[in-house]
């Protein structure tokens, strides 16, 4: 019981902080590659700080969803991060369903997260909830065929299990299924994240915002829990994938030598995959809204052949 | 006269009973004639649909203390004549009211609106009177009156809220934008009626930044009236300070010196090019392909210096003056200026490269925020958007101005009428641009640069035309007593073609708007002056 509590408390603690820190991470190398200097790294701490600090405006027609969808967008993002397997092979928490668990709870953060942005009956916020629902009804099933074609070649829903069935086994990412399904996941990641060319995050434009219309109405601390929520899904998001994937030195206990090792290797695959991120953000122009679709698309029709080639090879 | 226009001026005389009349005007590029107000409808008919002329402008003046009426002038020009006809016509019995043409032609709707707001003059038969530039509950006076001095102070009214169409229908909202945004742009109110996603149609409210810009002209002494004229549209800074100075140039008569008209030629077009690069970055921005912005703005900051070096401004004001310019140009800025623009078209050549590279780029872009030629020709569109849908115009080509004449230089027109064309198109006008520069730049500018202007006598008036980066800018004046202006009318491209902006974005969806807005880049500053 303790030695979970440990786990967790670590573990929750390296959510916390290496989330803020991966967005900090992006946005620079973003800037670096536009040839500007950008915000520096630790940018999105200051930024939470100070939301943390100010006052909050709250739509007079705002309900109870307004104020509780900051909690439900943070605390599931952190419950799914505590499932999934970080420095590790064994994630401190596993609830019922294992990777079920952890697709249905991001929508449960989504799903308010939607409903706040139609709550305070701003056309911003109605615009950028319909536009989320859209994009996450394929990408949501895009990700569970994903997941599952990994899951299937462990023979676990498990996350842990799947872990330490992956770092067992002999490295087979050039396996069919699993390349298909690294692409698809990807793809919903960039979706799921927000990022060009499915959402632009740093536009001005409320117009063509999808996660920022949203949260349009939120400020101080209350936007400060959803961006951090926000930042720590990324981060989770972005961990499934290299350590299902590429489960390179996953340690196989807690001791603090594993744990250090572990941790090295984690940053280093973190920092490797946002150089992808930023390089397709950097490429690639924001597709046309009505296109987005057809991209999930593409990537539900590769999550579903990984799923059918994990019986064929 | 030059023969061209002989047989139309006959026509008119003939048809309508129209009368030659002489406004001191200095050069013989505008003609004056006086129609009676029952005909304009006829005039403006024959004009345009036989004789393939356009309606530039229409604006009133108020000639009551000396003609005991106001008049309403009606601007046209056809391709191939270097002259506008001018067609002035009393206001008929009672003398507040005139024939609207927005009916026929829909050009002149907020024009005539104008009118209707600035001077209390009726328009009959305009489809939709309301008030377009003054405040939807303003008090029944009109501030460019004579009879309205320039200090009154109104009694606080009750603000009313402009009311818009409502949007009715299962499924269909309002989403109103603005009039303040995000960013650095200025204010304009946007009420959308769209049904889901896509753009049922769009209204637009202008004139937040309404200053009152042609009044202020009239109290202001001619040599100070250029900083306000350069004011006009902060972009367009030195367009507008030109085709100020050469009205009053021409109604005092002087011949500005070559050099001065060659500089002021490199100038105009390093506006464009700054402008029009700018533009290109930002319309990739709108799609999120950031990296062409950055290297658009880099290349944008490079013309701004050299603008610097150059006038002293990073946008290029008080250079202009009228008689010509303020400063000359030594050894070194000129050997400044060729370099700088040889390594600008390198880079570019480059950016554009960059732009055409990006097949994600060319998909947003391509049929997105389509204006019809023939939308475009009903509205009057100019300049850039008109061009990209098959508007064939270019003062510079079809009224030369400052050294205008002696380059040649392509107009670049395309049918497509999409944002894709609207970019195409400066990306064309900008090596044109540098064209002409390289060339103007080989002349020896030595010599006189600026013409004394003597003290103006009263009741001249001129008409000037310069393409601004945007497309036509009209200045028309009227000389009053002691080197004042009696009127100066201003008409910024803005003005024709912010309808153009409802018309593309009809069926798109609102996710685009903002790609679709800033491909057309309109001032919302030129337009309400």
């Amino acid at each position: 019981m303790t030695e979970t509590l440990a786990k967790s408390g670590f573990q929750l603690l390296l959510l916390l902080l290496v989330a803020p820190l991966v967005s900090g991470v992006i946005r620079t190398l973003k800037a670096r590659l536009q040839t500007r200097r950008g915000p520096d790294i630790l940018q999105p701490y200051r930024d939470l700080v100070k939301l943390l600090r100010k006052g909050m405006v709250i739509p007079d027609t705002a309900s109870w969803i307004f104020p509780a969808a900051p909690y439900v967008v943070f605390v599931t993002a952190a419950l799914v991060g505590l499932m999934t397997p970080m420095t590790a092979t064994d994630a401190p928490l596993s609830l019922f369903g294992g990777v079920l668990a952890v697709v249905y709870l991001l929508a449960l953060g989504r799903f308010f997260l939607a409903l706040s942005g139609l709550d305070t009956g701003s056309s911003f916020g109605g615009l950028g909830s319909s536009r989320e629902m859209t994009i996450s009804a394929i990408a949501e099933p895009a990700m569970m065929l994903a997941i599952f074609a990994v899951a299937l070649g462990a023979n676990s829903t498990n996350l842990s299990e799947m872990a330490r069935s992956a770092v067992s086994q002999s490295w087979r990412f050039l396996a069919p299924s699993q390349m298909l399904a690294f692409a698809a996941l990807f793809i919903v990641v960039i979706a799921e994240t927000g990022r060009i060319p499915v959402d632009n995050p740093a536009t001005h434009l409320e117009l063509t915002m999808i996660h920022e219309a949203m949260i349009l109405e939120y400020s101080g601390p209350y936007l400060a829990l959803i961006e951090w929520g926000a930042s720590i899904k990324q981060l989770v998001l972005m961990t499934l994938l290299v350590n299902t994937f590429f489960p390179f030195g996953l340690s196989s206990g807690w001791s603090v030598s594993e744990l250090g090792a572990g941790l090295f290797f984690y940053l280093l695959k973190l920092l490797l995959l946002s150089c992808c991120i930023v390089l397709v953000e950097t490429t690639n122009a924001k597709m046309r809204l009505f296109r987005v679709p057809e991209l999930l698309a593409v990537a539900f029709i590769l999550g579903a052949l990984a799923l059918i080639s994990t019986f064929l090879f | 006269m030059t023969e061209a226009m002989f047989p139309l001026v006959e026509a008119l005389q003939r048809k309508f009973g129209c009368q030659v009349q002489s406004m001191h005007a200095g050069r013989e590029d505008e003609i004056y004639l006086v129609a009676r107000d029952p005909d304009v409808r006829a005039i403006a008919e024959y004009l345009t649909d036989e004789c393939d002329a356009r309606l530039v402008t229409v604006f009133a003046e108020d000639r009551r203390s000396a003609e005991g009426v106001f008049f309403n002038y009606y601007v046209f020009e056809r391709r191939g004549d270097t002259q506008y006809l001018m067609v002035r016509v009393p206001a008929p019995e009672g003398g507040l009211e005139f024939t609207s043409l927005s009916a026929k032609l829909p050009a002149v709707n907020w024009q005539e609106r104008e009118i209707q707001d600035w001077f209390g003059l009726k328009a009959i038969g305009h489809p939709n009177p309301r008030k377009v530039a003054l405040h939807d509950n303003w008090p029944d006076v009109h501030p460019l009156c004579k009879d309205f001095p320039i200090d009154t102070v109104l009694p606080p009214f009750e603000g009313e809220r402009h009311l818009y169409r409502p949007a009715l229908g299962e499924g269909v909202f309002q989403v109103p934008v603005g009039p303040v945004h995000a960013g650095i742009i200025e204010p304009g109110h946007f009420s959308f009626a769209v049904a889901g996603e896509p753009i049922l149609y769009l209204q637009l409210r202008m004139f937040y930044t309404h200053k009152g810009t042609e009044k202020l002209f009239e109290k202001l002494p001619i040599h100070r009236a250029v900083f306000l004229a350069e004011s006009i549209s902060g972009d367009s800074s030195f367009s507008h300070g030109a085709a100020f100075c050469q009205a009053i140039e021409r109604a005092a008569r002087i011949e500005v010196p070559l050099t001065a008209l060659v500089m002021r030629t490199i100038l105009l077009e390093l506006e464009r090019i700054c402008n029009h690069v700018g533009d290109i970055g930002a319309i990739a921005n709108d799609v999120g392909f950031v990296v062409a912005n950055a290297h658009a703005s880099r290349l944008k900051e490079t013309l701004f210096e050299l603008n610097e070096r150059l006038t002293g401004n990073r946008l290029l004001r008080g250079m202009v003056c009228p008689g010509g310019v303020r400063r000359i140009w030594n050894d070194g800025q000129l050997d400044l200026l060729r370099g700088t623009i040889d390594a600008f078209a390198v880079e570019f050549r480059d950016l554009i490269a960059l732009v055409h590279s990006s097949e994600s780029t060319q998909d947003r872009l391509e049929r997105t925020g389509i204006l019809r030629p023939e939308k475009a020709k009903d509205l009057g569109i100019v300049g850039v958007a008109g061009r990209a849908s098959g508007i064939d115009l270019d003062v510079r080509r079809d009224h030369p101005y400052a050294a205008y004449r002696t380059y040649s230089f392509r107009v670049p027109v395309y049918q497509a009428g999409d944002v894709w064309h609207r970019m195409q198109v400066r990306i064309d006008e900008v090596n044109e641009s540098l064209g002409i520069i390289r060339t103007a730049a080989d002349h020896s500018l030595r010599g006189e640069f600026r013409a004394p202007v003597p003290a103006i006598p009263p009741d001249r008036c001129a008409l000037s035309a310069v393409e601004g980066w945007r497309g036509e800018i009209i200045h028309w004046i009227r000389t009053g007593p002691d080197n004042h202006l009696e009127r100066c009318k201003i008409k910024d491209p803005s003005l024709n073609n912010w309808p153009a902006v409802v018309e593309a974005v009809q069926g798109n969806i609102i996710a685009d708007f903002p790609v679709i807005n800033k491909s057309f880049n309109l001032s919302y500053s030129g337009t309400d002056r």
